[in-house]
């Protein structure tokens, strides 16, 4: 338990971002892109070890429980945490993964899951984020699924995920977008600060095969 | 009230000319070439609906020998602006902008939290922004609006 709580105190530590303020990490955020650059692989941040894919059951936006793992298990899938209200990291990093779906053969997009969970449990209801959704869609052929729960079931969520824990009522959120691939794995992650989307798509191809 | 008016101001100017915000411009007047702040850069990521809430970034460089105070930012966009740092938030009273130094607001560090927004804020318009310092006259810059994922 002890070692749990390390990794997702370092995870927190390099990840955090979010859409308020007062986040000290912009040292770490740099370190990682640069070494993100080195490795050759991968456009995003290696994960190392690799992370399996999340076993958690939230609430989609049709009032159904949805098995993050076994939904999406074997499909290339994007997993994101962040709210609706959220002024500046999640409408840019969904507006990201959307111009890289787009950019990429209708075959893999078809494949592909983008699972949005809500950190906001008070105000993200089922209308907003279908609505809020919808702006990021167009055009694009992938699967998109939002998930709301409790507090404790999406903490729980990001947990299992090895994100940092949400706060100030969602606001405080992680800001990394994790890609498993079709082995049920994460290979590698991107931080949502801007422009990740040829990233996205390049790291999306790879992992695809 | 001050703020309704200053809300009207903005709505008759939007529907007049191409800048469709304008800022209260009540502690001086505003410089911007000659100004010892330079300010580039400037941009607002429109609102995704159901949303109400815009985010304003921009790059202030501070080519002057001291240390200055960046104390608010307002905007055409909304009235009600918030700026939020890595460092600093609303409530803390201003952020340092060190001398010959550079403070850079982007998605995922920092930005000014537009909220109550006036009329419409949609890609391709023009949006007044204001900075105003404790120790210097303010400066105004014009900032575009872009649809999230599409600032170059």
């Amino acid at each position: 338990m002890k070692k749990f709580v390390a990794v997702i105190a370092a995870l927190a530590a390099l990840a955090l971002a979010g859409c308020s303020s007062s986040h000290p990490s912009a040292a770490s955020k740099t370190g990682l892109n640069d070494q993100a650059g080195a490795t050759g692989k991968y456009l995003g941040f290696p994960l190392e070890p690799a992370q399996p894919r999340p076993q958690f059951t939230l609430t989609d936006t049709a009032g159904k429980p949805f098995a993050f793992g076994t939904a999406t298990a074997g499909h290339p899938t994007l997993l994101f945490f962040g709210y609706t209200n959220c002024p500046d990291v999640c409408p840019e990093t969904m507006a990201d993964i959307r111009l890289a779906l787009k950019s990429l053969p209708a075959e893999l997009q078809k494949k592909t899951y983008v699972v949005f969970v809500s950190t906001d449990v008070k105000r993200d209801n089922a209308g907003v984020i279908t609505k809020w959704l919808s702006y990021f869609t167009p055009d694009v052929q992938a699967t998109y699924v939002g998930l709301r729960g409790t507090d404790d079931q999406v903490h729980a969520a990001e947990a299992s995920a090895h994100v940092m824990l949400s706060e100030e009522d969602g606001q405080t959120h992680s800001a990394e977008v994790l890609l498993f691939g079709p082995d049920d794995y994460a290979h590698v992650a991107f931080n949502s600060s801007s422009n990740e989307q040829q990233s996205i798509a390049h790291d999306l191809k790879v992992v695809a095969g | 009230m001050k703020g309704l008016i200053a809300g009207v101001a903005v709505v008759a100017l939007g529907l007049a000319g191409l800048i469709r915000g304008a800022v209260p411009q009540s502690a001086g007047s505003p410089s911007q070439s000659t100004s010892a702040i330079v300010v580039s850069d400037a941009w607002i990521a429109a609102p995704v609906p159901p949303t109400q809430a815009a985010a304003g970034y921009f790059t202030a460089y501070n080519s002057t020998n001291e240390a200055q105070t960046l104390l608010s930012v307002v905007t055409g966009a909304g009235e009600s602006n918030v700026l939020h740092t890595a460092n600093m938030s609303a409530e803390t009273g201003g952020v340092v902008i060190p001398a010959r130094g550079r403070l850079v607001l982007s998605p995922g560090n920092g930005h000014v939290m537009i909220t109550q927004l006036i009329g419409t804020v949609k890609a391709g318009q023009n949006v007044s922004m204001q900075l105003t310092f404790e120790n210097l006259p303010p400066v105004a810059v014009t900032a575009t609006v872009y649809a999230p994922g599409e600032h170059p």
